[in-house]
């Protein structure tokens, strides 16, 4: 009787996937990701690429907040520098797309790194009201800039000189068809990037700095390095996903990168799990799928009970502000931990001890 | 074996799944008597207070063409959801309404109009909302953009021109501090320069009560004339500082404060306010203010009521819906490129004086051209002139 996993090799132990049944639920997942655009229509592709955008941002996030415990309400303005940065370059420089969103990872890490310098000093709330002073100057920049006046068209992506709308093969194509698999590519890399930083020297030591900051700098991890090579890492990653947004989309507004998109990603990763990649994925699963739901679900009502139609959008919100509190209270280290319970009853029962 | 068949077991779930994300994702197409258009409101976000009366103008001129027979007996089927002013759901009902079919589009604020403006033109959807920034009526800009109310620039250049019949010469603009409200500061600033008189701006941050240092610069300035680019409780608490401080200003609302919210908020402090509207208020006699004024008694409510953000509503769904007759009408099939051809094609569209006469052609969707001004005047907004063209 199985009581645990136990590694008799050293490489099952380092493995990154360390169970057959891990192994084969990412093969599931992927085979689920892979076939999904050939069955749905642009409605689901548009939802499947909110959640695939909410991820990348959500895991840059939970690495600096999640990982590092440095925490970050300046997601919106980081993400605006990507967003603005691929637009402005693509749109007014003509430099191609592909292109333009390295450039803005880069961008959004310099900026980031640049507004983490506070970090050294300051902890907690006051590293909250920092980071909420950086969204509050990237937005008033941006608003006060000629970019702000106007929202910046971004020129239709395109592959090998064919626009991505105007590109089909059989009965697939358009932009939510193509974007699907840009989108789920860098999701793919970023997920395999964050799961083994967290291997590595760089990664432990930002965990050594969220658990004790103190013990760590005893430990010879060098604080101020380190916190700056996490606001960048996880600057780099939410750049990425702000450059992906406006590219995909193909216009850049500001009303996108307010203090509510932050609010809202802190939201993805506390409710997916802190200090946790696989969290984060579910955490922007969660949070697309269940306002579109509670949307749908009002649809349905208002066609089929007129009467109670009007209460439906309110009764919208105070259905996910519930679902939120109740699991901060029922399961506060989120959907990774419900998973992971999952897991650990089937695997030792009947005898859990 | 067993290892086998859990293999099975779990291609067949997997195809499952799969097989209900496709068909849950909405049924195609409409059926081939109603005609599909799809709307978003904003019923509990930000801009709630005046996005309900504006959604019930849309549903209720649906509700009351119906009745009226339709278009050619065919039904308009109105889809719609609250959106709660929050980008991403609008992109989601925008892609679920046109995957069930809709030739048309209902949209309300500036973010989603902003976020969907190259959407829509891809999708071919022609799309009206109550954003009225000037660079939606340029068909090069936004090609499927239509707009019913008067850009922000032109209300913004027709209030100076006011001002400079008057004799006024020291111009400044209040507005907030978004693309929404920068929008008419150019146009404004340059015609009032071309005209020699002179324009201050002054943003208004989100959440600010207290306006008195940019008043004490104000004075300083002599400036006669504000100019307001905001929505109404702020626009509110600016003209109540005005008040406090006993500056000796005319103040005028553009058309996002020139509402009756903005008359109750103000009290007192409002009385002799001017507001530029491109639509006429309810109770000032505009023959196309009856036919809302009659449904709404039918039901037990009343124009008067409902306000003049309903009234908006209602044209603005009544010209899409004219729009949508003239297709039939030329026995054209009822698409997104031949509505928006049908509505290139159409001039002085009658609406019996709420507007002047609205006309859309290739090369300009700002169809209105025109605002009227009214005065609050014990607690009432009043008309105290025609409707004025544009400069």
């Amino acid at each position: 009787m199985e009581s645990g996993i136990f590694h008799t090799t050293y490489e099952s132990d380092m493995a990154l996937r360390r169970t057959p049944l891990m192994r084969w639920r990412i093969y599931l997942i992927v085979a689920v990701i892979v076939i999904l655009p050939f069955f749905g229509n642009s409605y689901t592709l548009t939802l499947a690429n909110q959640i695939g955008i909410v991820a990348i941002g959500a895991i840059g996030l939970n690495i600096l907040t999640g990982f590092t415990g440095q925490i970050s309400l300046g997601q919106g303005g980081f993400m605006a520098i990507g967003a603005y940065t691929s637009g402005v370059l693509a749109a007014s420089l003509g430099v191609p797309w592909w292109l333009t969103i390295p450039i803005a990872c880069v961008a959004t890490a310099v900026v980031g790194t640049l507004f983490g310098i506070p970090s050294l000093r300051l902890k907690g709330l006051y590293l909250a009201i920092a980071t909420l002073a950086a969204q509050q100057i990237i937005q008033w920049a941006i608003v006060r800039s000629p970019l702000g006046v106007d929202a910046v068209v971004v020129p239709p992506v395109t592959i090998f000189g064919t626009s991505l709308n105007k590109l089909r093969i059989g009965p697939f194509g358009g932009s939510d068809f193509w974007f699907y698999w840009i989108i789920y590519l860098f999701m793919f890399l970023t997920i395999l990037f964050a799961v083994n930083l967290f291997r590595t020297k760089v990664g432990r030591a930002f965990i050594a700095i969220r658990d004790q900051d103190i013990a760590a700098e005893v430990m010879g991890v060098n604080l101020f390095r380190y916190k700056l090579l996490s606001f960048a890492t996880s600057s780099f990653i939410v750049g990425l996903a702000g450059a992906l947004l406006g590219q995909y989309r193909g216009i850049v507004n500001y009303e996108r990168f307010t203090i509510e998109t932050s609010i809202f990603y802190l939201a993805v990763i506390i409710i997916g799990g802190l200090g946790s990649v696989s969290g984060s994925v579910y955490g922007a699963v969660f949070m697309v799928i269940i306002p579109a739901i509670l949307s749908n679900l009002g649809q349905a009502f208002s066609s089929s009970a007129p009467a109670i139609a009007r209460l439906v959008p309110f009764a919208q919100q105070a259905v996910f502000g519930l679902t939120i509190i109740l699991f901060l209270v029922l399961e506060p280290e989120g959907l990774a931990k419900i998973w992971r319970d999952i897991k650990d009853y089937f695997r030792l029962w009947p005898f859990s001890y | 074996m067993s290892k086998f068949v859990r293999r099975v077991v779990l291609l067949l779930m997997a195809l499952l799944a799969i097989s209900l994300v496709a068909c849950g994702g909405g049924d195609d197409g409409g059926g081939d008597e109603s005609i599909k258009v799809g709307a978003i409101f904003d019923l509990t976000g930000a801009t709630s207070d005046v996005g309900t009366p504006y959604s019930e103008g849309v549903k209720d001129f649906v509700a009351w063409y119906n009745d009226n027979g339709g278009v050619d007996g065919r039904s308009l089927e109105l889809v719609s959801a609250d959106y709660a002013y929050k980008v991403d759901q609008a992109e989601q009902l925008y892609t679920q309404y046109v995957n069930q079919g809709i030739v048309a589009f209902q949209g309300w604020g500036t973010g989603d109009t902003e976020a969907l403006r190259t959407r829509i033109a891809t999708d071919e959807i022609p799309f009206m909302s109550a954003s009225y920034s000037d660079v939606l009526g340029n068909p090069d800009e936004a090609p499927y953009n239509f707009l019913i109310g008067t850009g922000y620039a032109a209300q913004a250049i027709t209030a100076v021109q006011w001002g400079l019949d008057n004799g006024a010469s020291k111009f400044a603009i209040f507005h907030h501090d978004s693309p929404f409200g920068t929008s008419p500061v150019a146009g404004a600033t340059a015609f009032a320069e071309a005209n020699g008189a002179t324009m201050a701006e002054f943003p208004m941050p989100g959440g600010a009560t207290d306006f008195t240092a940019e008043l004490t610069q104000v004075q300083d300035a002599g400036i006669e004339y504000i100019l307001i680019q905001n929505v109404s409780s702020p626009a509110a608490t600016l003209v109540k500082n005005i008040k406090d401080f006993g500056l000796d200003v005319q103040v005028v609302c553009l058309n996002w404060c020139t509402d009756e919210l903005f008359a109750s908020l103000a009290g007192d402090a409002g009385e002799g306010v001017l507001g530029a509207s491109p639509f006429a208020f309810p109770g000032s006699g505009a023959a196309g203010l009856k036919e809302m004024d009659d449904y709404l008694q039918s039901k037990g409510s009343s124009l008067e009521e409902k306000g003049l953000r309903y009234v908006a509503g209602w044209l603005t769904m009544k010209v899409m819906t004219e729009g949508i007759e003239k297709v039939v009408a030329d026995g054209n099939e009822v698409t997104g490129p031949n509505i928006k051809a049908a509505l290139e094609s159409m001039s002085n569209i009658d609406t019996g004086n709420i507007t002047t006469p609205l006309s859309f052609s290739t090369t300009d969707h700002a169809s209105n051209k025109a605002v009227q001004f009214f005065q609050i005047e014990g607690g009432k907004w009043t008309a105290v002139s025609d409707l004025i063209t544009v400069p």
